[in-house]
């Protein structure tokens, strides 16, 4: 059952990150999936799929703000980076969703 | 983690060819200046390119471009009989800029039609990425 503990924390982490950044999901990932745990290597490489979203968010932010305060004028690379960040979100929506689906599967299933 | 393949390339490239417009930009606005700071007209200013190597951790470098170099056009500019200009000569000529506006023309319409080529590679390498999500939806 530890894949559909992962879930509640992937929910969880994806409501706020449109809005605010929480200071606990900034922490790096240290080390992604490891073969062998099968449960734990999962959730380590989904807080590793969020805390990579949230840093290219981070990047985007802080591209866009220099964009705007007229300290660089490379555009581009602002709207690419917003680009990037928005991929990478909706993988990580992505993933979730596929998760949420398999839960209630499961759920619905006869006993 | 890299999501949207080829895009670290693009950006290198829509930088460098970024630089080459404000390089033409620079060259049509001094067409006629007579004075600079360095002494004498303008001259003209030639950007070159050279690729760059980015390197991406447990993956083969990618080629990228950026500007490996901005030099002047060392030409002679023409000569225009013009007496009553500050910076004439002694025999009434004024030594010109050597910028040639119809090869700026042509340089902006590349450097523009580059930077565009570019913005289609990115924008097509955002939609794979966009559509390999909704597969299976």
């Amino acid at each position: 059952m530890s894949s559909l503990a992962s879930i509640g924390s992937v929910t969880a982490a994806s409501t706020p990150l449109v809005s605010s950044l929480r200071p606990e999901m900034r922490a790096p990932l240290a080390g992604a999936a490891t073969p062998g745990a099968p449960g734990a290597g999962f959730g380590e490489m989904l807080d590793g799929l969020v805390s990579n979203v949230v840093t290219k968010q981070t990047e985007a932010n802080d591209i866009t703000r220099r964009v705007l305060l007229g300290e660089t004028d490379q555009l581009h690379q602002s709207v690419i980076a917003m680009q990037e960040a928005s991929v990478a979100f909706g993988l990580m929506v992505e993933v979730r969703n596929k998760l949420v689906e398999s839960y209630q599967e499961l759920m619905r299933m006869q006993v | 983690m890299q999501l949207i393949s080829g895009i670290e390339v693009t950006t290198g490239a829509l930088t460098a060819q970024k630089m080459r417009l404000d390089i033409v930009a620079q060259n049509i606005a001094n067409a006629q200046t007579t004075r600079t700071a360095a002494g004498g007209p303008y001259q003209r200013k030639i950007v070159s390119f050279e690729s760059e190597l980015l390197q991406r951790a447990g993956l083969p470098a990618l080629p990228s471009v950026r500007v490996g170099g901005i030099t002047n056009d060392t030409a002679p500019g023409q000569k225009v009989f013009n007496p009553q200009h500050p910076d004439a000569g002694p025999d009434g000529l004024v030594q010109m800029p050597n910028v040639n506006l119809a090869y700026e023309m042509v340089d902006l319409i590349t450097a523009s039609r580059a930077y565009e080529a570019n913005l289609s590679v990115m924008k097509s390498a955002r939609n794979l990425a966009q559509r390999t999500l909704q597969i299976g939806k």
